[in-house]
């Protein structure tokens, strides 16, 4: 290889496209690193903080794409607090600075501010394609400078953000000249929307194949837009109105007759399920249905409706489709590799699924491999057989709606199902546990999840052996989240390298205590170890024995960070 | 919480807290002394002692799911009937009429049981024998145009959106 000329490698390394792939090809020589690097253009950033923009530019000056993530996964679930950082904006201005062609950005839990989106609109004349997924901190106001400015505008896709909504206008900030949307994705929005704007929009734009709509777009105009959009391949259905006058739904029949391609649907906010027999017509071709917004849709309704869907690859639903509902699923959807299981009320235990449901697709479905289940109860015997059906799992997230509940049948801790989830599962890469669990599942966890690369542990183990089996055993660990568990300085100081070989460590409302943390900090420079405080009574010099109420650490190459707010302190 | 090992003592550590647990003793005041006991016996840090008001039942933050817009959930009547149309039938010759919810209803067959039950007749239906089709009745409904129909032509699916009102007739009369 010493003997090819830098381009051909280059052209080589083209073929390689998978982040993982390249930085391999890296490490391989220097002459590797400097051609690989110069010629990488898709960037990913686990964690903002871990490093620069400026050493990521200076690295990839042919940056085109990036994907930056921001706050810890818990923060999905309210566990830290709004500000405590994840912001883009210092990105973006070092990109625009340096003239870099950015074209695509992706961000998952950051904080983008509407400057940020205008900044972004005016500085990247190639800029393509905008995904935000769990962001927050601007308006439709930004939206409607990306749309007026970004003249090459492919994608704008917008998952579960906060947006604040100052009502409709930024649709109609799309030029006349604006013709390349692929894919548009609004789902998340509160506000109304110019109905007009978006169906002239829909209209200019021949590429259209993605097009999610939020709540404020009714059946009446879902149709006509249909009728314009006939090769749409992915659909997100707005508001399905109660009670659509015959003329409309017919339309919309003759409409979704014409939609041969759609293969992923979602949507059906406020819906009510009297129509949904129009949907029947594409449900046989469909590989992708996301129910998860839709509680109105349930019972024979929605079993109706899956028996239409057998291509079915990947279902997000509610778990009011129940244990039966799920039978249903496992007995149709032969081709199915994920499902996630949503709670619908988290609150009551009436409706829910049981391990009824999960033992029945493990048992229907060869080629489930990912799994989301929020479940009203489990039993070791129902996981010991999930295990035996799929050892194919690469992801096996469970939930049981009451954190500390033992085995339904034999009121035995879930060590042994989940130990045998392990052992039997070797591809499994993320795993999520509850219910009552000693320090065994640990030991099985340490002993048999050799591809483990993250795990969520809440209200688990007994001691700090837990989580000592936890990090001694799991080579290839990237991300630890513990929450509301025995697990103390002992188990956080046992191995303080192997901090240095993932990517974070969050632990909340467990035993480690300021001074552990402080020791911890102290040994590795390399690591930003940031308690969250959020009480009034601690400070940064009070007594070490206080608990670490909320303790995220994460490997970085950029130092402690500038933009902690108060409540954060970096040990 | 109830983490502790599985020990007895931590059992009633647990039935101490956990009110729901059938421990409701005559006997409040012993409770609280076990409690107490138990609380300056065992090791547990302070800071898990600071919510010993939070019952399992009011996790903070627990289930771990993204909070959504669910608007339609507090409309549900029961499992299975998260909306209703209910529409109003009458039966020829009788003058005060019933109302039915039809999405309670599977399909045609179902919604044809329970007429026949609340009217206390037999209502003709295509696959059925027509003997005594003097004594049978004919169900037929109004559609959203005015117009009258007999039920069961379209899918039941198309049915119910444009369905108005329901009227059961003998079948001589049409």
């Amino acid at each position: 290889m010493n003997y090819f000329p830098d381009e051909v490698l280059e052209h080589i390394f083209d073929f390689v496209t998978s982040q993982r792939d390249r930085n391999s090809v890296s490490q391989v020589c220097k002459p590797w690193y400097k051609i690989e690097s110069s010629s990488r253009q898709k960037v990913f950033v686990g964690n903002c903080y871990a490093i620069s923009p400026e050493r990521v530019i200076e690295r990839f000056p042919g940056l085109k794409s990036i994907t930056l993530k921001g706050k810890p996964h818990f923060a999905d679930f309210n566990l830290v607090p709004p500000d405590w950082g994840g912001f883009v904006y210092p990105w973006i201005e070092a990109f625009a600075r340096n003239n870099l062609g950015l074209e695509e950005l992706k961000l998952k839990r950051m904080i983008i501010s509407d400057e940020c989106l205008e900044l972004i609109s005016r500085s990247f004349a190639n800029f393509k394609s905008l995904v935000l997924v769990s962001c927050e901190g601007f308006s439709t106001d930004g939206l409607a400078a990306i749309a007026s400015n970004c003249s090459f505008l492919r994608e704008l896709d917008l998952q579960e953000n906060d947006v604040e909504d100052h009502r409709g206008h930024w649709l109609s900030c799309f030029p006349d000249t604006c013709t390349s949307l692929v894919s548009l994705n609004f789902a998340c929005l509160k506000g109304d929307v110019n109905l007009a704007a978006l169906e002239r929009l829909v209209a200019r734009s021949p590429n259209l194949r993605s097009l999610r709509l939020n709540h404020a777009v009714p059946l009446d105009i879902l149709q006509k837009i249909l009728m314009r959009a006939p090769h749409l391949v992915d659909l997100g259905v707005g508001s399905y109105v109660h009670d659509p006058d015959s003329e409309t739904y017919n339309k919309l029949v003759t409409a979704l007759q014409k939609c041969k391609s759609v293969r992923s649907l979602s949507g059906f906010l406020e819906a009510a399920p009297q129509c949904l027999s129009a949907f029947h017509l594409i449900c046989p071709n469909l590989t992708s249905l996301n129910l998860s917004y839709a509680p109105g849709i349930h019972g024979t309704e929605l079993r109706k409706l899956i028996r239409h869907c057998r291509k079915l690859q990947r279902l997000w639903i509610l778990d009011c489709i129940g244990d039966e509902g799920l039978e249903v699923v496992a007995s149709t959807c032969k081709d199915l590799q994920e499902i996630r299981v949503f709670p619908s009320d988290p609150f009551v235990g009436n409706a829910a699924v049981t391990e009824v449901g999960l033992v029945a697709l493990s048992s229907g479905c060869p080629k489930l491999h990912s799994i989301l289940y929020f479940c009203q109860q489990m039993t070791n015997a129902a996981l010991i057989t999930v295990a035996k059906n799929r050892p194919n799992f690469t992801r096996f997230r469970l939930c049981i709606l009451d954190p500390t509940k033992p085995d339904a049948v034999t009121n035995q801790p879930l060590d042994e199902g989940f130990g045998a989830i392990v052992h039997s599962c070797k591809g499994l890469r993320r795993l999520s546990m509850s219910g009552r669990l000693t320090d065994k599942v640990f030991l099985y966890i340490g002993m048999y999840a050799e591809q483990l690369e993250m795990i969520s542990i809440a209200f688990a183990g007994d001691t700090d052996k837990g989580m000592q089996y936890l990090l001694n055993g799991c080579k290839k660990l990237r991300k630890l989240e513990i929450r509301d568990c025995p697990f103390g300085n002992a188990a956080l100081l046992m191995d303080v390298g192997k901090y240095e070989t993932m990517r974070s460590l969050w632990m909340s409302s467990c035993n480690v205590t300021l001074g552990g943390c402080k020791s911890l900090a102290k040994k590795m420079p390399m690591l930003n170890v940031e308690i969250i405080n959020e009480t009034d009574q601690m400070d940064i010099s009070a007594d070490d024995r206080q608990k670490a109420e909320k303790m995220f650490l994460y490997r970085t190459l950029a130092g402690r960070r500038k933009d902690a707010p108060e409540f954060v302190w970096t040990l | 919480m109830g983490r502790g090992a599985a020990s007895s003592s931590s059992s009633s550590f647990e039935s101490s807290s956990y009110p729901s647990v059938s421990g409701e003793s005559s006997f409040p005041q012993r409770k609280r002394d076990l409690s107490t006991d138990l609380r300056l016996g065992l090791s547990i840090s302070t800071s898990q002692q600071d919510n010993p008001s939070t019952p399992s039942e009011q996790l903070m933050d627990w289930p771990p799911s993204k909070p959504v817009p669910r608007k339609a959930l507090d409309s549900e009547e029961n499992e299975y009937c998260s909306s209703t149309l209910f529409v109003k039938v009458y039966m020829e010759g009788i003058q005060i009429g019933r109302k039915l919810n039809l999405l309670a209803h599977d399909g045609y067959h179902d919604l044809i049981q329970t007429l026949d039950q609340m009217f206390n007749t037999n209502i003709l239906w295509p696959e059925m024998d027509v003997e005594n089709s003097a004594h049978c009745h004919v169900l037929t409904y109004e559609d959203k145009e005015g117009d009258w129909l007999i039920v069961g032509d379209v899918p039941w699916e198309m049915f119910l959106p444009s369905v108005r009102r329901l009227k059961i007739t003998r079948a001589d009369s049409l």
